[in-house]
């Protein structure tokens, strides 16, 4: 028990300047709300905090495991449809659908891993990409779930801690930090743990990995599987901020995309890669986004993304955070 | 009856448009072992072109076809040198995302210069026509346009297998290294895959412009389209594409006209299935 909290809560591993580092990051995220008055700012900060939270997730498969899985959207729609649906057919609590739709997000991403993990790279990725649209364009057809509609969940006339619905987006800002901070904590505890040490061998070299006993097969979908249920936390609130839900919102393959491209960006495998990357891509996209928007110049913000990811992807395929630990190498 | 006869014609139809649009999918990968992800949005330059010639130069969009070809091959060149030969080296995450950005920068583009509107192209020799067959009638745009991406597959494939360059082409994708070695310039025969690949593509757009609509996010349904084709008729082999082409688009058109809001989803179920069970496909090595 000691020993596993150690596990979760210690950095002791990792560089002092990356601890100090961490600690500034963590004070400034608690203060921010009372230093920036601005609704828009708030709300970027939140948008920032939500991304952070599915690159961190996302980090599990594709960062440590080195798998390329372009679907973590239909996760996200798992867990967002999950909370809503719940909510507005039984008025169910918040707090009771979160593990609901991890664990329903979790027993679909393992139900496709088996026969997916037969496949490798380009294949693999291709794979996900077509499992996610396909539940898209299931979840517009059904009735059921509202179709291209979507649902609007009923709003509570008082704040409410059952239901996470509150009036000021403070209270949002600390949910969200706190959902985000327990799930870097888990990716914490899980880079140290065994499943986490067998996935970095598997990353590295699979043949290796097997040839030292390690389950290849098996690692892959226990982590995919994992992954699958970090994706359903940052749905389920979408669903309590947001208030209204649809396939094109919570699970359109943009998502997927941007989510894969936050780590990509900020560095895949590393604690902190898709933290930066979120914190890159996501102000970089609010502003730019509203500043094009009002000028009506559509599209030119998803351009810079792209130039962003096509140098990334040719100069410097370790991200941001590849950049950074080759200069305190230099040092 | 009727409509089954019209059913599997217009599959058929369809199927050799998509043959020709998997032809060069699976040509970069036979060469270069990677996926363009980017492949749909050439597909949309294609049938951009097509649009700009009938509604601003009010020619017939049929003109469009050499320019779309041209356009397709400077394009294709241009993504090898800009950015492929780049990303080759890489891990293949980096490639994947490499040509996801030239995709999203190509799509993007086009929204900027054409905005997201729905477009059709109105006026030409064979728009709005049909052609009657007794008591079967087809739209005249989508046989022509069949036909053309039938002629257009079979020139490829002339020039892949009987000519000297396509034996080049041919060696470089059995054993990139061992041709190197036979003194053949794999450099420039990736990039005349890519060429080869962005001219057929930007052909079967300005073709599909005739009959269907234009938006600039058109081009990543074709991209799914094609990876399943591909996939059907094994990575890297043309005969493959083409009856593979046939059998998706016949699988399409038959399903989209019982459930049409499904009709994609079908395609990547395929995709799904064969990749995983058969993952050589029919035709692969």
């Amino acid at each position: 028990m000691k020993t596993l909290l150690k596990d979760i809560f210690s950095f002791e591993d990792r560089p002092r300047f990356e601890r100090i580092g961490f600690l500034i990051f963590i004070i400034i995220i608690l203060i921010f709300p009372f230093i920036v008055k601005s609704a828009y700012g708030r709300a970027v900060m939140i948008k920032f905090l939500l991304f952070a939270l599915f690159g961190v997730g996302w980090n599990l498969i594709g960062g440590y495991g080195g798998q390329v899985d372009l679907g973590q959207g239909k996760n996200v729609g798992f867990g967002a449809y999950t909370t809503g649906l719940m909510m507005l057919w039984w008025g169910i609590p918040f707090w009771v659908t979160v593990p609901i739709g991890m664990i329903i997000a979790a027993a679909e991403s393992f139900g496709v891993a088996y026969p997916m993990f037969r496949l490798k790279g380009h294949y693999f990725a291709i794979a996900t990409l077509c499992v996610a649209l396909v539940w898209k364009e299931l979840f517009v057809f059904w009735d059921w779930t509202g179709g291209a509609r979507g649902i609007e969940i009923p709003v509570k006339p008082h704040p409410n801690f059952y239901y996470m619905q509150f009036g000021s987006p403070i209270y949002y800002h600390y949910f969200i930090f706190f959902l985000f901070i327990t799930q870097v904590l888990f990716m914490n505890w899980f880079r140290k743990s065994k499943l986490g040490y067998e996935l970095q061998a598997v990353r590295d070299n699979e043949e290796v990995a097997s040839s030292l006993g390690i389950n290849v097969y098996r690692t892959k979908v226990i982590s995919y599987t994992i992954t699958g249920g970090l994706g359903a936390v940052g749905g389920s609130f979408m669903t309590s901020y947001y208030l209204y839900i649809d396939p094109d919102f919570v699970m359109p393959l943009d998502l997927s995309i941007l989510i894969a491209m936050t780590v990509m960006v900020g560095g895949g495998g590393s604690l902190w890669g898709p933290i930066i990357g979120a914190a890159f891509l996501i102000p970089l996209d609010m502003y730019l986004g509203a500043w094009l928007g009002a000028k009506k110049r559509l599209g030119i913000d998803f351009m810079i993304y792209a130039l962003i990811m096509m140098f990334i992807a040719a100069r410097e395929p370790r991200g941001i955070w590849g950049i950074i630990e080759r200069i305190r190498k230099r040092k | 009856m009727e409509l089954t006869f019209q059913l599997i014609i217009y599959g058929i139809l369809m199927g050799l448009v998509f043959a020709l649009i998997a032809l060069g999918l699976s040509l970069i990968f036979g060469v270069m072992n990677i996926v363009n992800f980017a492949h749909g949005e050439f597909l949309m330059v294609g049938m951009y072109i097509a649009y700009l010639i009938s509604t601003f130069l009010h020619l017939d969009p049929l003109l469009s076809l050499p320019l779309a070809a041209i356009a397709g091959y400077m394009l294709g060149i241009m993504s090898y040198h800009f950015l492929i030969q780049h990303i080759l080296r890489g891990p293949m995450v980096a490639q994947l995302f490499g040509t996801f950005g030239l995709m999203l920068f190509l799509r993007y583009l086009a929204m900027y210069i054409f905005t997201p509107d729905v477009r059709s192209i109105k006026q030409g020799l064979l728009v709005g026509k049909t052609l009657s067959f007794g008591w079967v009638n087809l739209d005249l745009s989508k046989v022509v346009s069949a036909l053309l991406c039938m002629l257009s597959f079979g020139i490829v494939y002339w020039i892949i297998y009987r000519t000297k360059l396509g034996r080049a082409l041919r060696a470089t994708s059995i054993d990139a290294e061992a041709a190197q070695y036979m003194g053949i310039d794999t450099k420039k025969m990736n990039s005349l895959a890519w060429g080869i690949g962005g001219a057929t593509v930007a052909l079967a757009g300005s073709l599909l412009a005739h009959f269907y609509y234009i938006t600039p996010t058109v081009g990543m349904l074709f991209t799914l389209i094609a990876f399943a084709i591909v996939a059907l008729g094994g990575f890297g082999s043309i005969t493959g594409a083409f009856i593979a082409g046939i059998i998706i688009g016949l699988i399409m058109v038959v399903s989209g006209h019982f459930l049409s809001e499904l009709k994609f989803t079908f395609i990547y179920i395929v995709y799904f299935l064969v990749v995983v069970f058969r993952p050589r496909g029919f035709f692969g090595w």
